[in-house]
């Protein structure tokens, strides 16, 4: 084949060319969710994206294995959905443009939102009546997370709070209570104590990043303050009472008192901070540390709710057949449900999201060999559903995170925040507003 | 992951040049300052290396502490245990190595072709051609990743080897990279082996590819490297093991919610990067071999 003829090569370059054009851009296909709800989905596979929150893949394999053998007429194919929640969002939404859905999701308090806005979530409350399925027993406030105009988008799954976790041997040296301070002033009192006994080089406060869900975290210190980020859909980043709480954090931040760090948990553990404030999905984690750990409740002066609640759902795509829905609401179900919840929790460190899991022996007697884990479950009426701003403004967390992140680095506190409010309103202007019933 | 490999090593056979150059710059300060430059240059390339693989031998205790410590102090292998036994990491490595191998091996094909046909051969609309190829390579692949979706998607191929390879495999990069390579070849070179009666495909083998290792072997590892890197596309369209690649892999190791045990991460990103390695020290040779031999007697 060393002749070559000019025709035949020209056909040969003609057909690379289109090749490479293809590669480059391809076709959309509008989502085919006329054949069967979407790429074809076998209505008794049911295909199950997660993430694994809190690495609980052996335990999500675990379960399936019992779902297929009390429903021998399905099976449960479970997907990775990457590392991180916004991972399993950004999965799902390519999967909205190219069908091939799945039939659960896991959906974040920051990713659920913006798909219930948009139609690609179904309603599971009426998806559990319609299967003779109850949702009373879910805990109120964790259900109600998901609640948006009537309807709820998503059941409770691996759900999380913030805790006070504290080193106890750095507070016994401090000559500091062994307990969790009753205000943030106070912590603020205890701080130099704080700082003089765990020493030079480490921190008396450690917390997350603007990365890694400071704006999360930060949330329980504005509400202490009796601040806020948002009330309804209007940011109140200037009000200030939360510029005070910035104030607060910018002092700890000065005064060296404070580090922000990526791998909060990791350094805590490590042992180079006093206090770390963080999701109670770390306390599978703090294992083998060479201190005593110390949990308590988030300061709540006064008694103010001031625990944000955390961590993911499950949702069921509104863009597949009627079928694959009700398979996916048992499924979703029996997932969740109470034996179920409590054997999840006890293998990653998040919240039981039924109230009768509370009840089981198991779970009883698990809670009074881990006093630890049950400071977070005692924490759960104290809790508060988050800020709009925060978790129902597209990339508001990460803009909120960013501006944390400025405003530790030394930036103006009512600047910062006044050019957040503005980014946050036009996000909203833009891409909530014209979609909101009202 | 498998960071960029720089290349250390290439000055070897170019030392004559250099030293010409350095007598006017005489005397041992110059040598002085060149060695120290040298020394941080490594330092900066090899420090993060060292760490990833002594984080990988320490226990979970020793990883984060204060001071640091520079050496295990209870060396283990147990991250290396770990890493490939949590996830099914010898099914993620095989879908990396056989969709590495294939998607190089095409993009290297094909760009060899296509450059060759843009730069050697005559025929009408060359230059509107390659103005498109060109685009292809100026449009990212992240941008085309919502409608390569839907296209591949609907042909049934999600969570298959050809759903994440052939939208992979534009090669407009490889093209560019090659064409101008073969536009630098001497014509006199050219002209003489048409003279001589070598076909196309002869001329394309015998005469221009020899010519021009350097350039494809570096090209090749480029691609190598990338491909073994990509995360985004694998991700989207892989499932589980039965097709994910390593770094899609690699991600289940770390945790989303709690803490991370970097021992196995660390693991893992070593035996991730020990291929691409072993791969680049292969090659390299070749690559200044290429560029010592000279075609044209001066």
């Amino acid at each position: 084949m060393t002749e070559l003829t000019r025709r035949g090569f020209l056909g040969a370059a003609g057909g690379a060319a289109l090749a490479t054009g293809l590669a480059a851009c391809a076709g959309t296909g509008g989502s085919s969710s006329s054949s069967g709800g979407g790429g074809g989905g076998n209505s008794n596979t049911i295909d199950f994206w997660s993430n694994h929150p809190g690495t609980s893949k052996t335990t999500e394999l675990q379960l399936i294995a019992a779902f297929e053998k009390a429903n021998p007429g399905l099976k449960v194919k479970l997907t990775d959905a990457g590392k991180s929640y916004e991972d399993a969002a950004q999965k799902f939404n390519a999967a909205l443009a190219g069908g091939s859905l799945p039939d659960v999701v896991v959906a974040s308090d920051v990713t659920w939102f913006n798909f219930a806005l948009n139609n690609r979530f179904a309603d599971v409350g009426a998806l559990f009546q319609q299967n003779g399925l109850s949702t009373t027993d879910y805990v109120d406030g964790l259900y109600a997370d998901y609640l948006y105009q009537g309807k709820h988008y998503a059941i409770p799954y691996a759900r999380s709070t913030v805790v006070f976790y504290y080193n106890k041997n750095v507070f016994k040296k401090a000559g500091i209570p062994d307990r969790s301070p009753e205000s943030w002033d106070e912590f603020t009192s205890w701080a130099p104590k704080l700082q003089a006994a765990i020493g030079s080089g480490k921190s008396a406060l450690i917390l997350d990043d603007g990365s890694d869900y400071l704006d999360w975290t930060f949330q329980s210190i504005v509400w202490s303050y009796g601040g806020a980020y948002s009330t309804g859909w209007t940011p109140t980043f200037t009000d200030p009472k939360t510029i005070h709480a910035a104030n607060v954090l910018q002092g700890w931040a000065k005064s060296k008192y404070m580090k922000t760090s990526a791998d909060s948990s990791s350094d805590f553990g490590a042992g180079l901070g006093a206090v770390l404030l963080e999701s109670t999905g770390d306390l599978g984690g703090f294992k083998d540390l060479n201190f005593d750990l110390g949990v308590g409740f988030v300061p709540a002066p006064g008694g103010v709710k001031t625990c944000p609640t955390g961590g993911a759902g499950l949702a069921i795509p509104s863009g597949i057949s009627a079928d694959r829905q009700n398979n996916a609401a048992k499924f979703v179900a029996f997932m969740t449900d109470p034996a179920n919840t409590a054997t999840f929790t006890q293998a990653t460190g998040y919240m039981p999201v039924r109230k009768s899991a509370l009840e089981l022996p198991q779970e009883k007697a698990y809670l009074a060999a881990n006093p630890s884990y049950d400071v977070a479950v005692k924490q759960l009426p104290y809790t508060r559903p988050q800020d709009y701003a925060r978790v129902f403004v597209p990339g508001g967390g990460a803009m909120i995170g960013q501006a944390l992140d400025k405003i530790v680095a030394g930036s103006d506190v009512t600047s910062t925040f006044k050019s957040l409010n503005g980014s946050i309103t036009s996000a909203y202007d833009s891409q909530v507003k014209p979609l909101l019933k009202s | 992951m498998t960071d960029t490999i720089v290349d250390e090593g290439v000055d070897a056979p170019a030392k004559g040049a250099h030293q010409a150059e350095a007598a006017t710059f005489s005397g041992p300060v110059m040598r002085v300052v060149g060695y120290i430059a040298m020394v941080i240059v490594f330092l900066i390339v090899a420090l993060p290396l060292f760490w990833i693989v002594i984080t990988s031998f320490k226990q979970r205790q020793d990883i984060y502490t204060q001071p640091a410590q520079w050496w295990p102090k209870n060396p283990t292998t147990n991250g290396y245990h770990l890493a490939t036994t949590t996830i099914a990491f010898w099914d993620y490595f095989r879908n990396s190595i056989i969709i590495t191998a294939i998607l190089s091996v095409t993009k290297i094909v094909l760009g060899v072709i296509s450059a060759y046909a843009l730069s050697l051969l005559r025929f009408p609309g060359r230059t509107a051609l390659f103005l498109l190829i060109i685009a292809a390579l100026m449009v990212p692949n992240q941008i085309t990743v919502i409608s390569n979706y839907a296209l591949v998607s609907q042909l049934g191929w999600r969570n298959t080897y050809q759903g994440i390879i052939i939208p992979l495999a534009g090669v407009a990069f490889g093209t560019f990279l090659m064409r101008n390579q073969f536009l630098s070849v001497p014509s006199e070179i050219i002209e003489a082996a048409r003279l001589d009666g070598a076909g196309p495909l002869k001329l394309l083998w015998r005469v221009v590819l020899p010519m021009s290792w350097p350039t494809l072997i570096a090209f090749s590892i480029i691609t190598v490297v990338n491909e073994w890197n990509e995360y985004l596309w694998p991700f989207l369209m892989a499932d589980d093991q039965r097709v994910g690649t390593l770094p899609v892999g690699l991600t289940q190791l770390q945790q989303t919610d709690g803490i991370t045990n970097w021992g196995p991460v660390m693991a893992a990103t070593v035996l991730a990067m020990l291929p691409v390695l072993i791969l680049f020290l292969a090659l390299q040779r070749h690559m200044i071999k290429g560029l010592t031999a000279g075609a044209v007697k001066g």
